[in-house]
C-alpha cells in the first residue's frame, strides 16, 4: 500500500512519466483517495508546466551580435 | 562565410558541423553558435542571475568550445558537451564572487532533508492568467534565483532547456538518480515559492468545500 511520502518522493518521476505501469497505477489509487497529494501532484505539476511555457531568460540581440563578433576573430 | 560546394550547411548535424570545422573549416562553428547560443544564454542566465556575467561567461563558453573543439569525441551529443563547458564556467564564476561557498555548492546533501512541501494549499485553475506575461517571468525569474546553485543547475536544463534526465544527468556529471533527486527537491522548492502567488482565496476554498460536500455528502 502506497503513502503519502511515497507519493512526495515520486512525484517528479510521476509527472514525467518515467515510473513503472505498477507503480503509476499504486499512486492513481492513492490519488483517488488523498487530497492534499492530489494537490501536490497537480501544483507539481502546474509548476513544471509553467517554466516549460515561460519565456524568461531571454537572449538579447545585442549579446548575440557581440557573441558573434567576438567569436568571428577566431574564424577570420 | 564561404558558399559550400554540398550547398545548405544549416541543415547539417551537429557532428557533421563538428567533424568540418576539425577540418579547418572554423567559419562553420558560427552555425553551431546560431544553434545553441540561446540554450547556453538560458543556462549560464539561469545559474548566475547577472546579464553583464551571463554574456562574458556565454563567450567564454563558446569560445572554449572552438578551442577544444578537436577534443569532441561523440560519446555525448554536440550540445551536451557544450552544456558541460558552460555551466562549468558558470560555476567558476560563482566561485570568483563566493569561494566560500565552493564546497557547499558541489556537496549539498541529496537525502536526509525533510522534503515535505510546507503548503499544501490548491492553486486557481489557471495561474498564468493571473499575472501578465512579464511579470509571471519576472516572478518565475526570482524563484529560480532563490533556488540553491545545485538545484538551479537542474531546472534549467530539464525543465527550461528540456534536456532528457540523461543528457542533464551527463552535463552535470552526475549520476542520474541524483539528478532525478536534484529535480525532486528544486521542482518541489519551486512549488513552495509559487503557491503563495496562485493559491485560491479563502472563498474559492470555500465554494470548492461545499461543492465537494455536495458530491459526496
Amino acid at each position: 500500500m502506497i503513502r503519502c511520502e511515497d507519493v512526495l518522493r515520486e512525484v517528479s518521476n510521476y509527472i514525467d512519466t518515467e515510473v513503472t505501469e505498477d507503480l503509476r497505477h499504486q499512486i492513481e489509487e492513492h490519488l483517488r483517495g488523498c487530497h492534499n497529494c492530489t494537490v501536490l501532484v497537480s501544483t507539481t505539476r502546474k509548476t513544471v508546466s509553467l517554466l516549460s511555457s515561460s519565456r524568461i531568460l531571454e537572449l538579447p540581440s545585442d549579446v548575440s551580435q557581440r557573441l558573434m563578433q567576438r567569436l568571428a576573430v577566431h574564424w577570420s | 562565410m564561404k558558399p559550400e560546394p554540398n550547398g545548405d550547411l544549416s541543415q547539417a548535424s551537429d557532428e557533421e558541423l563538428v567533424r568540418l570545422v576539425c577540418l579547418g573549416k572554423r567559419e562553420l562553428f558560427g552555425h553551431l553558435v546560431g544553434r545553441y547560443q540561446r540554450s547556453v544564454y538560458h543556462i549560464v542566465q539561469g545559474i548566475l542571475g547577472n546579464p553583464a556575467d551571463s554574456e562574458e561567461v556565454l563567450q567564454e563558453s563558446f569560445l572554449k568550445a572552438l578551442q577544444h573543439i578537436g577534443g569532441f569525441r561523440g560519446e555525448a551529443q554536440f550540445r551536451t558537451w557544450l552544456t558541460r563547458i558552460a555551466i562549468n564556467e558558470a560555476r567558476m564564476r560563482l566561485r570568483k564572487y563566493r569561494p566560500k561557498l565552493h564546497d557547499s555548492i558541489d556537496e549539498a546533501p541529496e537525502e536526509g532533508m525533510d522534503m515535505r512541501p510546507r503548503e499544501l494549499r490548491d492553486w486557481q485553475p489557471n495561474p498564468e492568467e493571473k499575472l501578465a506575461e512579464a511579470e509571471l517571468a519576472r516572478l518565475l525569474e526570482k524563484a529560480i534565483r532563490a533556488l540553491p546553485s545545485i538545484y538551479r543547475e537542474v531546472l534549467v536544463l530539464r525543465d527550461l532547456e528540456h534536456l532528457s534526465n540523461e543528457e542533464a544527468a551527463q552535463a552535470l556529471g552526475i549520476s542520474l538518480p541524483a539528478t532525478k533527486a536534484r529535480l525532486l527537491r528544486a521542482r518541489l522548492m519551486m512549488r513552495d515559492y509559487l503557491t503563495p502567488h496562485f493559491q485560491h482565496r479563502w472563498h474559492h476554498r470555500l465554494l470548492d468545500r461545499f461543492a465537494q460536500l455536495r458530491r459526496h455528502p
